[in-house]
């Protein structure tokens, strides 16, 4: 007989269940079931995830949903006079979906109690709401948190009953059935027998469910992990909280049988009820909205006359006839397949979008594959012509895909981004758009600190756990979790450890709860609660799906990504901090093409704070590759990636590109394609492409494959594909050893390559980021300062690399400063009541003052009020300032005067004599004595030495605008042979050198095979050292520690990149002062 | 009027070397916290200097060679503290117990372990302040503790140097600013946020912060600050509080000739208990533990040192009435005889306030506690020690597991709950304890066959199996399934219906031919862990 369990839970019930909706799939698959479905609490979370997952499988995936409902009362529960008695909580209906309408009803219900509730996860539905939503749903009686048990505990058999008429009322008689588990328990068999007499007398059908709240019987365990997290307890004090015993796995159906031998129809109706539910995800009845257009229109007319214009204002000015034609039928033959695929209201939409930007001065770029088309082009939602720079159209929408395009916005985050983000909920009403999810799972390090919280580890060892946890991308044997452990001094043959141990390796990858995504939004026509249930959001004013955007995706609900850009805010800062300072307009889309000093920057890898650009990595290729123009800049962008690296690919483009090797294609018919990238495929449509020539694989065909590779688990599929590329290259007629060496291409980085249009968009801001550095030093410096964190570099990094470039960097000063940084003009007075901000003499070079936002612990708020009081006259002193900033508590008066920020209220005074000020001002000495005059009291206090300076500066502003520490023992240093960054480069290849410094980066990167890279900063610039694997595991603690550090090693010094492979790795004291470093990102 | 201060450094790891005396001159680290979460709790300075500190990770210690482990003893603490506080007691009768170290300290907290005495006008006992400071080194190394001795003319500024300066110091007066100047800030242990505040001072010595001006100090910290800078200068006018004598009511008795037998030797009790009881109701206190040590007479006169017999009682209410006492103690020792003549009698009574309470005239009469008291002793006579009390179920699934609390007879409402707890009852299962070992043979699965105890029955009907697991994470997991049965009585019932120990071979001819026709509901379980099967209990 089959059986199919219909009353399942996933941890997608956020610590009520303990498998994944694939692992519940797979056990269900070997357990031969023909179907199975997935009930989680309170929403439909895990059900996108099952219903792939089953469908890969080819079973049958039923939705449906755990409600907690008002008016059954309260859960069974233990009398209150035995112990573990728990707070009353309502009970809980299990629903299933037969058809689409119950569905819809059963988003709404979910939507409509959810969205009432304000506290994250909770909410209850009224009975006249199940009423209101009841049709084309199907209610089982539930489990022990179900209204039978708990009707039975209270009333006993006569209130059961009571209870169970009161869901024939409201679901039909058809549509209730009387739910029996069976867990071994006394009392739960007690409650089966009422159960069983009840049905009988009522005529209703009994059903066999295990309640199933994980896969495998040792699951349970994470559940009861799980319970703890959840009711904030140990696992020793948890009691009866716990489970009882493993008994709510998935069963064969053969133990289904034999446990309801006395049963058999309880079994037998799991599979009628299984092929009453008609429906599946797979019939969601999404519908994008319809925009609206004028009478008269239709969309498609409306889109064709926008892109007109676009194209118009984007070509006409290009000059170029041929350009202009090709154009021309790019975009027809695009608009064709978007009026054959009905999309023309998403691309409105999008559009609708931008024009709200650019109306509100919002900077938007659009950028993903939509940069591969022409339409997008004209409509201004990409900057990248795709026509000119041959992008493959079919990247971005196919006609056999039968999927959405995507279309990523880039926005400044912050504010602007929220703009507009708060429009599309305005346009689209508050049940019509949602942000997407984002689901948090648990990581190595939540892992071990929840874990060891429940198993009774004390705060202190968590502590020491949780900073051996190595975060880099790269996991050598030495990271595996049971090292580390070891490394924190724990004996892994003791029970409790190793249950430690192999609990966080399980739970990894669960669910913890869930998140709102930075910038996927959904849009639906019509009521979108109908299709997802809807949440509030922590944030006020948003709602979130309960699906995060792949599973949104698989289902094939658009999602436009408003994504926020620290570059792209720090652009738009730019565009008003220039005019205002230099005295030159700066358009972005008009900034001067190919500009030289530009490009010899970038050559020198001189490229702190440039966008895409910064990294390590970019800066060890740069030289190589020697950027020229534009394109250079793009392929610069895409080669440093998972993929190009891997596929190996990187190099014999940098060998080709300086001469050293010649250009060579697998096949001649690839070299079209090739050719601009020396015959090294470096994007993804060139893969595309390849597998079009070479295989004649149609446009849809190679987005296949490419979705294949990248697509979790999908062996098979990529199997069958590689089959058929290979049957299309053979009746090509390519050798097999090319046929191979295709493959490999193919293979090798399909998955993390970015598309050209992609690399090119980011291209084009990182050209602006770079001209703008370049050319507008102070300005680009306090715009990337304003808009932290963001990018690779710490701000004291920044800061040092500014100051090198020639700019001066000013400390806060209490009477300068703003809240955010500022420039100044060296002649400019300091702003008074008359005179807010420097913006005079532009003729001089800006300099930059640091804002109170780098001293740390200050409020925005305090700030905004000395801000204040300072516009209506200077401050006379630290006494002045205290009396009237009320709002500044005395940490922040502290931390400012030991920054020097406040050495400037009076003369002659310095840091100490501040902090002696203060700490007297802030001690109100009351009315009486409120008209004595402050007198300027000198401090009995010693001025800070150069190193109490530093050590204040890091603490109090996480930066120094002084001498950098490095410089202070400089000549001391020179003693031991150390050299500087800048000295490094100019020694020979392969000379024996020393060099010491501030580690502000530490890398581990996931393909360079345990190999650590370490940025050492000097007053003179970076120095780059490479540690193989076996020296870092020896000096761990080192280099992962120490803020100073002094590296003895051969240098490297090829192509103009510079770097030491360690061979000694010694600590260095410099300073005290607690600098910064961007760690294993 | 100068002070003293006997200071002792890493006095956990003392505390166990003292009665240890083997492990003098070693390299000692003491281990505190339940495993897996042991770590070092205290080093010696030996162990120090091999690199062992205080916070490691048990495993992290044990890779250090050479040195010596022991656990954190707390009982052996509270001795050393007590044999400290007799050292000061030998030279002053006023001290100050300084000790803040208890069970929740911290491993990386230095605890402070000491005594202050004040030597005031000990000079012409003793002599000069530095013999005095030495005789206190003296005494303190003669109950095992190398300790530190400060004299200084004020309380704080002796523990301030004790802790500070090893061996003997004495500060002549009026060169206290200058010592205690010689001393970081962390010896005054002031608050975090003060020592953070001079730290950005610059302030980093008692020095820096002593010559600060007093006015402007008390402008920027208060008088708290103004406090903690006399203590920096060695001024702080703290007076010394002084720990009374512990409050404890002794009487002791020599007899003049051995007492064997019981009779004779509660003639004495009841008049020491007379005095003591008298001397209690003196102070309006009741008593409300006794310690009453019996010295024994060697069996071998040849046998050097005491031999004693110590019993303790705690009292559940506080008692005065000598009567009472005196059947308590006579009950006790009913129990646990001593082993030998007695040749001394010494009973300790430590005092508490007496019991007073107001009885309900409305309220039902519930059993005198005193009356209550005996009758429990009484029963505890009989079954032995641990076996009587209120059974009190515990939060787990863990199937018959309880705590068993002492005995106390609720009030009326309690009472009341209980009584409907009773009404709800439907079946109740005896308990046999330690649960019988059985075989059951399975037929399909299910139990058809028990053998218990050389009795073989055939299983007519059952229930379950009722499965339950738990604990997984530690070592006292448990697995077990439970199945009631029916099957013909495995002994005849109406004597076996008391919870005592199930025999088989008790059973009698005629009580087994009532077990050939009589079937009976038993409880029997399988432990999943061990595989094997046992009878727990029998259902009414």
């Amino acid at each position: 007989m089959n059986y199919v369990e219909l009353h399942a839970r996933s941890a997608f019930s956020f610590l009520e269940g303990a498998s994944l909706p694939e692992d519940l799939v797979g056990r269900a698959k070997e357990l031969e079931y023909p179907a199975i479905a997935l009930l989680d609490r309170d929403g439909v979370y895990g059900s996108p995830r099952f219903h792939m997952a089953a469908k890969a499988a080819g079973l049958r995936a039923h939705v449906g949903a755990e409600i907690s409902v008002e008016g059954f009362g309260n859960r069974a529960s233990r009398p209150s006079w035995m112990p573990g008695t728990s707070a009353p909580r309502p009970v809980r209906l299990a629903l299933l979906v037969e058809n689409r309408a119950g569905y819809r009803n059963l988003c709404r219900l979910i939507t409509r109690y959810k969205l009432r509730e304000t506290e994250k996860g909770a909410g209850t539905a009224t009975l006249s709401e199940v009423a209101e939503f009841a049709e084309g749903l199907i209610c089982l009686t539930g489990g022990e948190e179900g209204a039978l048990a708990a009707a039975l505990s209270r009333g006993g058999y006569a209130e059961a009953r009571e209870n169970c008429e009161k869901l024939i009322a409201l679901f039909g008689a058809k549509n209730v059935y009387v739910e029996l588990q069976r867990h071994f328990d006394p009392a739960e068999e007690h409650r089966n027998q009422a159960a069983v007499r009840i049905a009988e007398s009522l005529r209703l059908p009994l059903l066999a469910t295990n309640g199933v709240r994980y896969a495998q019987e040792n699951d349970r365990e994470i559940l009861d992990v799980f319970t703890c997290l959840r009711h904030h307890c140990k696992l020793d004090s948890a009691g009866v909280l716990l489970e009882r015993n493993d008994e709510r796995h998935l069963r064969s159906p053969q133990e289904m049988v034999r446990l309801f031998t006395d049963l058999p129809r309880a079994v037998y109706n799991t599979n009628e009820l299984s092929t009453r539910l008609e429906f599946s995800l797979a019939d969601l009845g999404y519908e994008f909205p319809r925009y609206p257009i004028p009478p008269g229109e239709t969309m498609d007319s409306f889109l064709r006359k926008r892109t007109e214009e676009g194209f118009r204002e984007r070509y006409a000015p290009k000059d170029d006839e041929a350009l202009y034609e090709r154009a021309r039928c790019q975009i027809d033959r695009e608009l064709a397949l978007i009026e054959k695929l009905q999309l023309a209201g998403y691309f409105l939409i999008v559009w609708d979008i931008i024009r709200f930007c650019r109306e509100q001065r919002i900077l938007v770029q659009g950028r993903g594959s939509a940069a591969n088309s022409a339409v997008c082009y004209s409509l201004g939602i990409t900057a990248v012509d795709p026509v000119e720079m041959e992008l493959l159209f079919e990247r971005f929408l196919s006609e056999e895909r039968g999927e959405w395009p995507d279309i990523d916005l880039d926005l400044p985050s912050g504010d602007q981004r929220e703009k507009a983000i708060q429009y599309v909920y305005q346009r689209y009403g508050q049940l019509g758009a949602a942000m997407t999810a984002n689901v948090i799972t648990y990581r190595t390090r939540s892992a071990a600190q929840e874990v060891g919280k429940v198993l009774g580890f004390g705060s202190e060892t968590l502590q020491q756990l949780s900073h051996l946890v190595n975060s880099g991308q790269w996991r050598g044997p030495a990271d595996a979790l049971e090292n580390q452990i070891e490394r924190a001094g724990f004996d892994l043959t003791h029970h409790r450890v190793k249950k430690f141990w192999d609990l966080c390796e399980r739970i990894q990858d669960l669910p913890r709860h869930l998140g709102q995504h930075s910038g996927g939004m959904v849009v639906c026509q019509g009521q979108l609660d109908s299709v997802v249930p809807l949440e509030p959001a922590t944030m006020p004013g948003r709602v979130v799906v309960q699906w995060d955007k792949e599973d949104c995706a698989d289902l094939g609900i658009v999602k436009v990504d408003l994504l926020g850009l620290g570059m792209m805010a720090a652009l738009e800062d730019c565009l008003e901090l220039i005019p205002r300072h230099y005295g030159v307009p700066v358009d972005l889309a008009q900034l001067p093409a190919d500009d030289p000093p530009v490009y010899e920057t970038l050559r020198r890898a001189d490229t702190i704070g440039m966008f895409q650009v910064e990294s390590r990595a970019q800066m060890a290729s740069l030289p190589r590759n020697a950027p020229r123009k534009f394109y250079d800049l793009v392929v610069q962008v895409a080669i440093i990636r998972p993929g190009p690296i891997i596929g190996k690919m990187m190099n014999p483009y940098m060998r080709r590109r300086q001469g050293k090797e010649p250009v060579s294609y697998a096949h001649p018919s690839l070299e079209p394609i090739l050719k601009r990238t020396l015959g090294v495929p470096l994007f993804q449509e060139q893969l595309l492409r390849m597998a079009m020539v070479a295989a004649n694989f149609t446009g849809g065909e190679a987005e296949d494959l490419r979705r294949a590779m990248g697509f979790k688990r999908s062996e098979q599929r990529m199997k069958e594909i590689e089959v058929k590329l290979r049957r299309g290259m053979a009746e090509k007629g390519i050798a097999p050893e090319t046929q191979e060496e295709i493959i490999l291409q193919i293979t090798s980085f399909a998955r993390y390559g970015f598309p050209e249009s992609h690399a090119a968009s980011f291209a084009l801001i990182a050209y602006a980021s770079a001209f703008l550095k370049q050319h507008y030093l102070a300005a680009f410096t306090a715009a990337l300062l304003n808009n932290q964190p963001m990018g690779f570099y710490s701000a004291a990094t920044i800061v040092k690399d500014a100051q090198r470039h020639g700019l001066r960097v000013k400390p806060i000063d209490v009477l300068r400063s703003e809240w955010l940084c500022t420039l100044e003009h060296p002649s400019a007075p300091a702003p008074t009541a008359a005179k807010d901000s420097a913006d005079a003499s532009p003729n001089a070079a800006p300099v930059l003052r640091i804002g109170f936002r780098f001293a740390r612990g200050l409020r925005e708020s305090s700030a905004d009020a000395l801000l204040g009081q300072r516009r209506l006259r200077p401050f006379a002193g630290i006494p002045d300032l205290v009396r009237r900033v009320p709002e500044l508590l005395k940490p922040e008066l502290a931390t400012l005067s030991e920054i020097g920020a406040l050495n400037v209220l009076s003369s002659g005074i310095h840091r100490r004599t501040a902090l002696w000020q203060v700490e007297r001002a802030v001690r109100m000495a009351g009315p009486l004595l409120d008209a004595i005059p402050d007198d300027a009291e000198i401090s009995p206090l010693q001025q800070m030495t150069h190193e109490e300076r530093l050590v204040a500066d890091y603490r109090g502003s996480s930066m120094t605008t002084g001498p950098h520490p490095m410089s202070f023992c400089r000549a001391a240093l020179a003693k031991l042979r150390v050299k500087s960054a800048i000295e490094l480069t100019g020694l020979p290849n392969g000379q024996y050198a020393r060099v010491a410094g501030c580690v502000i980066a530490r890398q581990r990167p996931g393909t360079a095979k345990g190999f650590v890279f370490l940025s050492l900063e000097d007053e003179t610039g970076i120095a780059n050292i490479i540690i193989n694997p076996d020296l870092y595991e020896e000096n761990r603690a080192t280099i992962n520690c120490e803020k100073f550090l002094r590296v003895d090693g051969i240098l490297q010094n090829q192509d103009g990149v510079t770097s030491i492979k360690a061979a000694r790795i010694l600590p260095v004291a410099i300073t005290a002062a607690k600098t910064e470093s961007h760690d294993y990102h | 009027m100068p002070f003293a201060c006997l200071f002792v450094p890493d006095f956990p790891v003392q505390a166990v070397v003292r009665l240890d005396p083997e492990l003098a001159g070693k390299p000692v680290a003491v281990f505190a916290g339940a495993p897996p979460l042991t770590k070092v709790f205290s080093v010696s300075p030996l162990a120090r200097k091999l690199g062992v500190a205080a916070g490691l990770t048990k495993l992290q210690a044990e890779s250090f060679t050479g040195i010596t482990w022991r656990w954190r003893s707390l009982p052996q603490e509270a001795t050393a503290r007590a044999a400290l506080l007799d050292c000061a007691w030998t030279i002053s009768p006023r001290v100050e117990d300084i000790s803040k170290s208890g069970d929740d300290a911290l491993p990386d907290t230095v605890a402070l372990d000491g005594v202050v005495l004040d030597i005031g006008g000990c000079e012409k006992l003793f002599g000069s302040a530095e013999k005095i400071a030495r005789d206190l080194l003296r005494v303190a190394a003669e109950v095992g503790f190398a300790a530190n001795v400060a004299v200084a003319a004020n309380p704080s500024a002796a523990i301030c140097a004790a802790q500070g300066f090893a061996g003997v110091t004495v500060i002549p007066l009026g060169e206290e600013a200058m010592r205690i100047g010689e001393l970081s800030l962390a010896a005054l242990r002031a608050p975090a946020e003060l020592l953070e505040t001079l730290e950005r001072w610059g302030i980093r010595s008692c020095r820096d912060f002593a010559a600060l001006p007093e006015i402007a100090v008390i402008e920027r910290l208060g008088q708290d600050g103004r406090r903690w800078q006399q203590l920096a200068r060695g001024a702080d006018p703290r007076p010394l509080i002084a720990k009374e004598f512990p409050l404890e009511f002794e009487e002791c008795m020599e007899l003049d000739s051995p007492v064997e037998s019981l009779e004779p030797l509660l003639f004495v009790l009841n008049r020491l208990l007379d005095q003591l009881c008298t001397r209690i109701r003196m102070h309006l206190l009741a008593i409300a533990e006794m310690k009453v040590t019996l010295e024994l007479q060697p069996p071998d006169m040849r046998q050097k040192g005491e031999l004693r017999h110590i019993r303790t009682l705690r009292l559940p209410i506080p008692a005065k009435e000598s009567k009472f006492l005196l059947k308590l103690l006579q009950l006790d020792l009913q129990a646990h005889p001593p082993t030998s003549e007695v040749v001394a009698v010494r009973i300790l009574a430590i005092p508490t306030t007496a019991r007073s309470r107001q009885l309900g005239l409305f309220l039902p009469l519930s059993p005198e506690p005193e009356r209550l008291e005996v009758t429990l002793a009484r029963i505890q006579n009989t079954v032995g020690e641990g076996r009587v009390g209120a059974p009190v179920l515990l939060d787990t699934h863990r199937p018959n597991a309880f705590e068993q609390n002492r005995f106390v007879v609720k009030d009326a409402a309690e009472q009341k709950l209980a009584h409907a707890r009773t009404a709800i009852a439907t079946a109740a299962l005896r308990i046999y304890r330690p649960p019988l070992p059985a075989t059951v043979d399975l037929h399909d699965g299910k139990p058809a066959r028990l053998a218990c105890s050389g009795v073989q029955r055939q299983i007519f009907a059952f229930a379950g199996p009722w499965r339950t697991k738990g604990d997984w994470w530690s070592e006292t997991a448990w697995a077990r399934d439970e199945w009631d049965v029916e099957l013909r009585a495995l002994q005849p019932r109406p004597r076996a219906a008391a919870s005592i120990a199930f025999d088989a071979n008790i059973i009698d001819s005629a009580g087994d031919a009532t077990a050939q026709t009589e079937t009976a509901l038993y409880r029997i379980y399988k432990d999943l862990r061990s595989k094997r099967w046992f009878v727990e209990g029998i259902y009414d």
